[in-house]
């Protein structure tokens, strides 16, 4: 057979192959992308979606199971579970997505400053990063909190303190290592300026890897957030994130299951959709890199 | 002619495939060649041209998604397609070794180096510690480190590269095998080393009676190990005979321009190089016809898209692929 | 003769190194002097250790020597300002395609680069000169729309010529640059590179460990053994007549197809 009787079945095989195989989107990335659209669009239509104010309290129907009225049940002083786990989310989400970019932007720009800046910051920042990692960072939160009164700018700042360092490290890791190559010597007899090195050469190198980690760290941080929320460092009442939410139905844990489980499940929900997509996105990348070295 | 001796190893029409997206992709395509004890084959080619797959076919490594073909594959009369993995495992390191190009890694750096070579002799003959430990120090004497004896406490991170290359020779020699195949063993080293490590498997070859396969990219390496010569191309073999004839008279447009574009210690700059337009074609990319025909300056029209070159005799034992070789003789060539 | 281009005075390199837990002191550089004429192509050739890339760096500044300085057209380079300077008119290919070339940057953007680092040209006139570029140096323009990871290593190294060549510098230091290149491509890029030293009147320094690459390129040559120049001189004189034992035994270790069977070194070792 020649080569050209292979072509139409090769149009054939492509054509056969489904979209997903075609745009190389592996499955993970797109069930974790559907979830979090689906999280993201119920959170953001909380007001045309929730049945009830999520404050309003009836005294009439306290912690009442799931039912057709109350789809997630009534808490302690009877406000609606399900409205109040869709505005819960209002904060939790805005925490932890400002909270990741916040914290990857500091940390890129503290990992590039170690490799490519002027010599003198670089023992400071790997000094930021030790201290910062060796330090538990819960009861730095509890040390800020009781300071100043937590409010959703605060508890974003707290969310970058706990996570820069880690992407620091990440960043620090893979330009150390660029920095080492060949085309970054070359960049500098062309007469490039670190800041330039950084930007341009090293730096989309460095993206896909921090999009993979961007993924992750969202998902640190609203478990994070939870965890702060439940230790009663977060919002203060009555507005309350799904930590809070999970604080206040600590106390009927055994009587009344549903005043923890469904911000519980959200919380899991949420996590579980990002940690897919940051799989999927290494995935698809490895995969991309694979088709272009072959093309 | 002589009675023939039994082949060490003995291959026909041997090729290596891997799957594709539009069917097999040939590695190695129609190999044969018969090596006896005491003989040396060269094979040379460019990177793409499979000799290195070969090698690896040949000793049962080659990756898992491959497949290997051939209509005979023989070691010394036994047809190596019916082994088993075990039988595989006795006839691989100890009855044929392998040279690779980097002896870092072949070596070991967390064992000493006669521990390595002690684990190969024990894993292939029933021994005491103390032979092994003397047999160790016997091939390290042959495959010329100094000092053998001091040498067997080193790590490879102690040594330099010639001598890495040293250690990696003697493991291959620790069972007493009878062919050995270097895969650009001398790529990595300095020329001098080369020199010696080239001078030490031919005496190896001619004092122990090896059968020896030597793969280089270098035609001028391939004329020093001397012996048969088998010129590869996209997976192909091209052209084969003594190394010097085939030096002194290449016959197939791709072994003229490959010796036209390598330049030599008399060379110089009034006698310009003469490169090969083009690049190998990818792997899957040759087909049906000849493989050198998109860079050949000779290809015949009609011909050499469609199909390979049969054999051609050009001498005693020389014999090319070449469909204008075949059509116009030598006057055809380039 | 002409002043030098580029000269490099008593150059003295120590690397401290950790052997077996001690600190030991490497001179990877025994006052070294060398020096590269208008117009000419000077080979540099030695064994690893020999000293000869890190000499060619230290001309360039990627390397600060510990001992002796660099002239350049009789000037001393020291400060900041005068490496790059003296960057803009020297530049430098490295060895190796595939590391040399930043996989996620387009070769159209690596070859503008340095126009956009040195400020030639206006932002509009810089494809027009990323096109003209690639086609000297035998590619498609089209290819400034590909990253490295799509190019052969022939390929790469052209472009790696390219960019080099951008700023219009005068001297080019060749590190090893046909060294990972298969023999026919490898003589595609030594036309290459003979055509462009020609057409654009380019010095060149052309460092190789392959004795037969020198010979055929180079108009002088300086073999370095263990930090040292043991001998320089025209290169078909030194190789017609070698004068160090060195030199002697380098060129005997090279292989060759013209030697009489049975008479190379090789086998002279076996009696």
């Amino acid at each position: 057979m020649t080569m050209a009787a292979h072509s139409p079945d090769l149009d054939e095989g492509e054509a056969r192959a489904g979209f997903l195989a075609r745009h190389e989107l592996p499955v993970s990335l797109v069930a974790g992308g559907i979830l979090l659209a689906l999280i993201l669009a119920a959170v953001v239509l909380a007001p045309a979606l929730a049945p009830a104010d999520p404050n309003a309290v009836d005294l009439k129907v306290i912690r009442r199971p799931p039912s057709a009225e109350h789809l997630f049940g009534t808490d302690a002083i009877g406000r609606d579970l399900f409205s109040r786990v869709l505005y819960g989310g209002q904060v939790s989400l805005l925490v932890a997505g400002a909270g990741m970019i916040g914290s990857l932007t500091f940390g890129a720009v503290m990992g590039m400053l170690r490799a490519f800046g002027p010599w003198f910051l670089r023992p400071v920042v790997d000094r930021m990063i030790d201290i910062q990692l060796a330090f538990p960072y819960v009861l730095l939160a509890i040390a800020i909190t009781s300071a100043v009164k937590p409010s959703v700018p605060v508890l974003i700042l707290l969310m970058v303190l706990a996570g820069w360092a880690g992407v620091a490290r990440v960043v620090r890791a893979i330009a150390l290592q660029e920095r080492a190559k060949d085309y970054v010597k070359a960049a500098e007899i062309l007469g490039a300026s670190g800041l330039r090195i950084s930007l341009f050469h090293v730096f989309p190198g460095v993206l896909p890897g921090l999009m993979v980690l961007a993924a992750m760290q969202t998902a640190a941080m609203i478990v994070f957030e939870a965890t702060l929320s439940f230790l009663g460092m977060g919002i203060q009442p009555p507005t309350a994130s799904w930590g809070g939410i999970m604080l206040e139905g600590k106390d009927y844990i055994t009587s009344s299951w549903w005043l923890t489980t469904f911000p519980g499940l959200a919380i899991l929900m949420t996590s579980l959709s990002l940690v897919l997509i940051g799989d999927g996105m290494e995935a698809r990348s490895e995969r991309l890199r694979a088709k272009e070295t072959e093309a | 002619m002589t009675a023939m001796r039994q082949a060490l190893l003995d291959v026909a029409e041997l090729s290596v495939a891997f799957p594709g997206r539009n069917g097999p992709i040939r590695a190695v395509d129609g190999v044969s060649f018969r090596l006896e004890p005491g003989e040396s084959l060269v094979i040379a080619g460019e990177s793409g041209s499979g000799k290195s797959m070969l090698c690896r076919a040949l000793m049962n490594i080659q990756p898992g998604a491959a497949s290997v073909t051939a209509t005979r594959m023989d070691w010394q009369g036994r047809a190596l397609g019916a082994l088993s993995p075990r039988d595989w495992r006795a006839l691989r390191g100890g009855q044929m070794a392998m040279i690779f190009q980097d002896p870092a890694a072949a070596l070991n750096p967390l064992l000493s180096v006669g521990r390595q070579i002690m684990d190969v002799v024990n894993a292939h003959r029933a021994c005491s510690r103390a032979q092994a430990r003397s047999r160790a120090i016997e091939v390290l004497g042959l495959a010329g480190l100094p000092e053998p004896e001091a040498r067997l406490a080193s790590y490879p991170s102690q040594l330099s590269g010639g001598m890495r290359q040293r250690v990696a020779i003697a493991l291959a020699l620790a069972a007493a095998p009878k062919l050995i195949i270097a895969d650009e063993a001398t790529t990595n080293l300095d020329v001098s080393i080369q020199a010696q490590i080239v001078a030490l498997l031919k005496r190896l070859q001619r004092e122990l009676g090896l059968g020896l396969i030597f793969v280089t990219h270098d035609l001028d390496l391939a004329a020093e190990v001397g012996g048969r010569l088998m010129v590869m191309y996209a997976g192909q073999p091209v052209e084969t005979g003594p190394v010097q004839t085939v030096l002194k008279d290449p016959c197939h447009p791709y072994t003229r321009g490959l010796l036209r574009s390598a330049p030599t210690l008399h060379s110089s700059r009034e006698t310009p190089l003469q490169p090969i337009p083009g690049q190998t074609p990818k792997p899957g990319a040759v087909g049906a016809g000849a493989p050198f025909r998109s860079r050949c300056p000779v290809s015949v029209e009609g011909v050499c898209d469609v199909r390979r070159a049969p054999w051609s005799e050009a001498g005693p034992g020389h014999r090319v692929a070449c469909n204008r070789f075949a059509l116009d003789g030598r006057g055809g060539l380039p | 003769m002409s002043k030098p281009m580029i000269e490099a005075c008593g150059i003295d390199k120590t690397f401290t190194l950790r052997r077996d837990g001690r600190l030991v002191e490497h001179r990877a550089l025994k006052t070294v002097s060398a020096d590269l004429h208008e117009g000419e192509i000077l080979g540099i050739v030695g064994e690893s250790g020999s000293g000869k890339t890190t000499l060619s760096r230290i001309m360039i500044g990627i390397d600060t020597a510990s001992k002796g300085e660099i002239l350049f057209h009789g000037d001393r380079v020291a400060t900041r300002r005068e490496w790059r300077d003296l960057r803009r008119h020297v530049q430098y290919v490295f060895q190796d395609p595939f590391t040399a070339l930043c996989p996620t940057m387009r070769i159209g953007k690596a070859l503008a680069e340095p126009l956009a680092i040195h400020g030639i040209g206006s932002r509009e006139e810089r494809p027009a000169r990323v096109a003209r570029m690639l086609e000297m140096v035998g590619l498609h323009p089209d290819m400034a729309g590909r990253l490295p990871s799509q190019l052969s290593g022939g390929q790469r190294q052209r472009v790696n010529l390219a960019r080099a060549l951008m700023s219009e510098p005068k001297v080019l230091i060749c590190d090893e640059i046909v060294s990972g290149l298969d023999v026919s491509v490898q003589a595609q890029v030594l036309a290459l590179l003979l055509d462009l030293q020609k057409r654009l009147g380019l010095s060149l320094i052309f460092i190789s460990h392959d004795l037969r690459v020198i010979r055929y390129l180079c108009d002088r040559v300086l073999v370095m053994y263990l930090g040292e120049i043991v001998e320089q001189g025209r290169t078909d004189e030194v190789f017609a007549a070698p004068k160090h034992d060195y030199t002697r035994r380098l060129l005997a270790a090279i292989p060759d197809r013209d030697r009489p069977a049975h008479h190379s070194p090789i086998d002279e070792a076996l009696k």
